[in-house]
């Protein structure tokens, strides 16, 4: 969306609340919302409520695939992987908006099963009928990603087969990247040599989520990694912000997640580039941020 | 007369029969089940058939000079051995059963024809094990490589279950190929549930090895059981009191041969005085094969003049004296003087002269390993280490929560250790090899070792360096540093580092902890600490 655009669709919008009878407050539902509060579960859905309900983003017989960092071999209380409980509220959600089927899968970085097993993740999203996969590296195709740097890559084709992605990263700090939110989570939809990626990662990182383009990105900020990135190992390095961030837009959520380390979102490189590229916008005095409490 | 088969020992060999599928299918699931299934403790899986082994139990106990407990179940085996002769061989033992059926298959597609009062001596497999007790005596375990649970298990690990898996995923390809999903998906997801390796170095020479004892099968009926089974012939040793007999009645008997041409092992039983009791397995073949029911095994206490092995005396004395003269070839090498950089141990791995002295080779360690990083050993342990387990973090890296391989060791040369423990132990040491590593030589950024470094704090700490490029610039890049004293030397850094096929960053022995010698960091400083408190 173009800067004119959207600023001529905040003032249309604007006159519609204060003109209009109360149908027109769909249209200004906030771009992103936060919700602050003691269940993982009960706050992310409060978010996907405030922002206008799942219906908004999926819609009936969608085949929907959730994908949350499960990297690591490690607890939830590590801060290394998704809070399962947000996992298992999307999945929920997403059946409830009259998803088809709901796939939940990451490629991992320790031995598959143990991530799925440890991150608690495999059996929430299964109680909530998901189809959980290890991803298999039968299914990567070699594909056009039409990145700035990342031309072509190995990609599961079990993202790109689906209907809707919905992102469902954890907030961590990265000796790189300096945090790793929503867009860096996409490197777990690939397979080859990520490793080499980092050589470039702010770059590689936009490419991707150019690539991939979630319908919604739920960030989980519950509990998140302060130190020792990206997988801690010590309830020490993690910090209780007991926060769901949610929105449409990748590059806004991952620059309210920024805030969690108190980095200004102007200071981190890809988040630069991803609004260069189109993909949101970073400047958070720009959205519209609902925040609740509950 | 009347030619009639016996019935009851038609049925007899059915239970036999019943009875291997029954034990070869138990270790092939327990083998199966030796993974991580999801649980951080396994429940005793297959380890427990090489607990009742007793070659196993003896050479470990003489080698290593310790005792393991669980290896007393061996003597079980050993009491009922006492009275009933081998019939673990021919009833139990799956890689008897293995070479029953192929010697089955060879026989029907007449690869096989057994002859007609066959004098070869059976005194090889004594021979073998005089060799191997000796050698144990000189604390250099040969158990493992002929032991037919280590040969039958490490067979199976090493060789026929990456060969399963490639198969399978090459079918699963195949499926997504022919667009058949959810039978490729099936494949795929089975195979990652049951976690089976892919690669090991030595397997072709491990499975050839594999494949050349079943097709021995080929020139004689249980070529291995009857030639070379050193446990087959320690069982031998103790079946001098069985309590069935072989018997003959002359009434019967019409001088066919054909249960001496039939008989497994050789055993001989025709002529009726020949029947070598410790050769027998007690198939029950002969009897049931007898075309006039002439054969049977009674209940016999009294004790016979049993007719033993052609084994003499100079022969058992000169290959004990071999033994005597070889074992120390293994003992001369320059790894027992300093510790060799590869030798990276799995953790809970004792001492590495007690490891020697304790390892089987049965593989099952190398099976249940999550990342395939512990290998056989081909020259890093020297000749006595040959198909020991060692890690190569480049194929696959010590997984930080997983002690598996300690507690599927079934000889404690890997001791069990907890979870906690394990995170405590030091098995090397990581270095950066600065002019191949990104930030140093090519002013890159990269920092993927220390992302994935799993203790806390990181053993890969960043420090900035500076690398003057040809273009006159300098790029400042963050470069690993290792913190020696937090590197519990796990590899997951060498293994996940960019560069390929020589890692920028490499595991070595050094600084483990279970080596007096092997050591780095002197810590003086603790133990200043402990004199003045004391």
């Amino acid at each position: 969306m173009e800067r004119r655009d959207f600023l001529k669709s905040l003032v249309l919008s604007g006159l519609a609340l204060k003109l209009g009878p109360s149908i027109y407050a769909q249209s200004v539902a906030p771009e992103l919302t936060v919700v602050e509060g003691e269940d993982p579960a009960a706050i992310t859905r409060e978010a996907i409520k405030a922002l206008g309900g799942m219906n908004k983003f999926i819609g009936r017989g969608d085949k929907v695939l959730i994908k949350p960092n499960i990297g690591w071999d490690r607890t939830p209380e590590m801060a290394a992987c998704t809070n399962p409980q947000v996992v298992k509220a999307l999945v929920e959600m997403a059946y409830q908006a009259g998803a088809k089927e709901v796939i939940v899968m990451d490629h991992t970085i320790n031995q598959p099963k143990r991530c799925y097993v440890r991150s608690g993740i495999q059996e929430a999203a299964q109680q909530a009928g998901a189809k959980v996969l290890f991803a298999d590296e039968q299914r990567l195709k070699r594909m056009n990603l039409k990145g700035e740097w990342l031309k072509e890559w190995e990609v599961f084709q079990d993202f790109v087969e689906v209907d809707k992605l919905i992102n469902v990263p954890i907030a961590k700090v990265h000796s790189l990247s300096r945090v790793t939110l929503g867009m860096k989570n996409w490197l777990g939809a690939i397979g080859g040599s990520r490793n080499q990626l980092h050589q470039k990662i702010d770059q590689a990182m936009v490419d991707l989520a150019a690539f991939f383009k979630p319908a919604l990105t739920v960030l989980d900020g519950y509990r998140i990694l302060v130190r020792n990135g990206p997988q801690g190992g010590r309830t020490s390095d993690t910090k209780l912000m007991k926060t769901v961030v949610a929105g449409k837009d990748p590059v806004a959520v991952d620059a309210y997640g920024a805030t969690f380390f108190d980095y200004q979102p102007s200071e981190l490189l890809f988040l630069k580039l991803a609004q260069q590229r189109g993909l949101g916008k970073f400047e958070l005095e720009k959205v519209r941020i609902e925040k609740r409490k509950i | 007369m009347k030619r009639e088969k016996s019935k009851k020992y038609f049925w007899l060999q059915r239970l036999r029969i019943f009875s291997q599928i029954l034990f070869f299918g138990l270790f092939i699931f327990l083998l199966l089940k030796t993974h991580y299934a999801g649980e951080d403790y396994l429940k005793p899986t297959v380890e427990r058939f090489f607990h009742f082994d007793p070659l196993l139990a003896l050479t470990t106990v003489i080698g290593s000079r310790l005792l393991y407990a669980a290896l007393l179940l061996s003597l079980i085996t050993i009491l009922l051995t006492l009275f009933f002769g081998r019939f673990v061989c021919g009833w139990v033992c799956p890689l008897g059963s293995l070479h029953q059926f192929f010697s089955f298959l060879f026989k029907k597609a007449r690869l096989l024809k057994p002859v007609k009062d066959d004098r070869q001596s059976l005194s090889p497999k004594y021979l073998i094990l005089a060799l191997v007790l000796v050698a144990s005596l000189l604390t250099v375990n040969l158990a493992g490589y002929l032991d037919p649970l280590s040969f039958v298990y490490r067979s199976f690990a090493v060789f026929v279950s990456p060969v399963v898996k490639f198969i399978m995923s090459e079918g699963a390809g195949l499926a997504y190929h022919l667009g058949l999903k959810s039978t490729g998906q099936g494949i795929s997801q089975a195979l990652e549930n049951l976690a089976l390796n892919s690669t090991f170095q030595n397997a072709l020479f491990i499975g050839l090895l594999f494949l050349g004892a079943l097709l021995l099968n080929a020139r004689k009926e249980r070529f291995w059981c009857r030639y070379l089974c050193p446990t087959g012939a320690l069982l031998s040793l103790f079946s001098r009191f069985n309590l069935l007999k072989l018997k003959i009645d002359p009434e019967k008997c019409i001088n066919c041969h054909l249960c001496s041409i039939q008989c497994e092992t050789n055993a001989r039983p025709y002529p009726a005085d020949e029947w070598r009791s410790s050769e027998c397995v007690y198939c029950n073949t002969c009897a049931a094969i007898c075309p006039t029911a002439a054969i049977s095994f009674p209940l016999k206490l009294k004790a016979e003049k049993i007719k033993g092995v052609d084994l003499n005396r100079r022969k058992v004395l000169l290959t004990s004296l071999t033994a005597l003269l070889v074992a120390p070839i293994f003992k001369i090498t320059s790894h027992r003087q300093r510790s060799y950089p590869t030798l990276i141990r799995p953790p809970g791995a004792l001492p590495e002269e007690q490891f020697l002295a304790k390892c089987v080779k049965c593989g099952e360690c190398m099976k249940v390993c999550p990342t395939n990083g512990l290998q056989p050993a081909l020259t890093e342990a020297g000749p006595e280490g040959v198909w020991t387990p060692v890690l190569v973090p480049r194929i696959g890296y010590c997984e930080y929560y997983c002690s598996l391989c300690s507690q599927v060791c079934p000889t404690g040369a890997i001791r069990e250790l907890t979870i906690e423990e394990k995170t405590q132990v030091k098995i090397g040491t990581a270095w950066v090899n600065k002019n191949r590593c990104l930030p140093y030589a090519l002013g890159k950024s990269c920092i993927v070792c220390e992302e994935h470094c799993p203790v806390s704090p990181k053993a890969i700490q960043l420090v900035r360096v500076e690398t003057l490029t040809p273009e006159g610039k300098v790029a400042s890049n963050l470069a690993p540093f290792i913190v020696q004293e937090n590197c519990i030397g796990c590899g997951i850094c060498e293994n996940k580092c960019p560069v390929v096929d020589e890692p920028a960053i490499r595991v070595s022995s050094i600084g483990e902890h279970r080596s007096q010698k092997n050591r780095l960091i002197l810590e003086i400083k603790e133990e200043n600490e402990a004199k003045s408190i004391n």
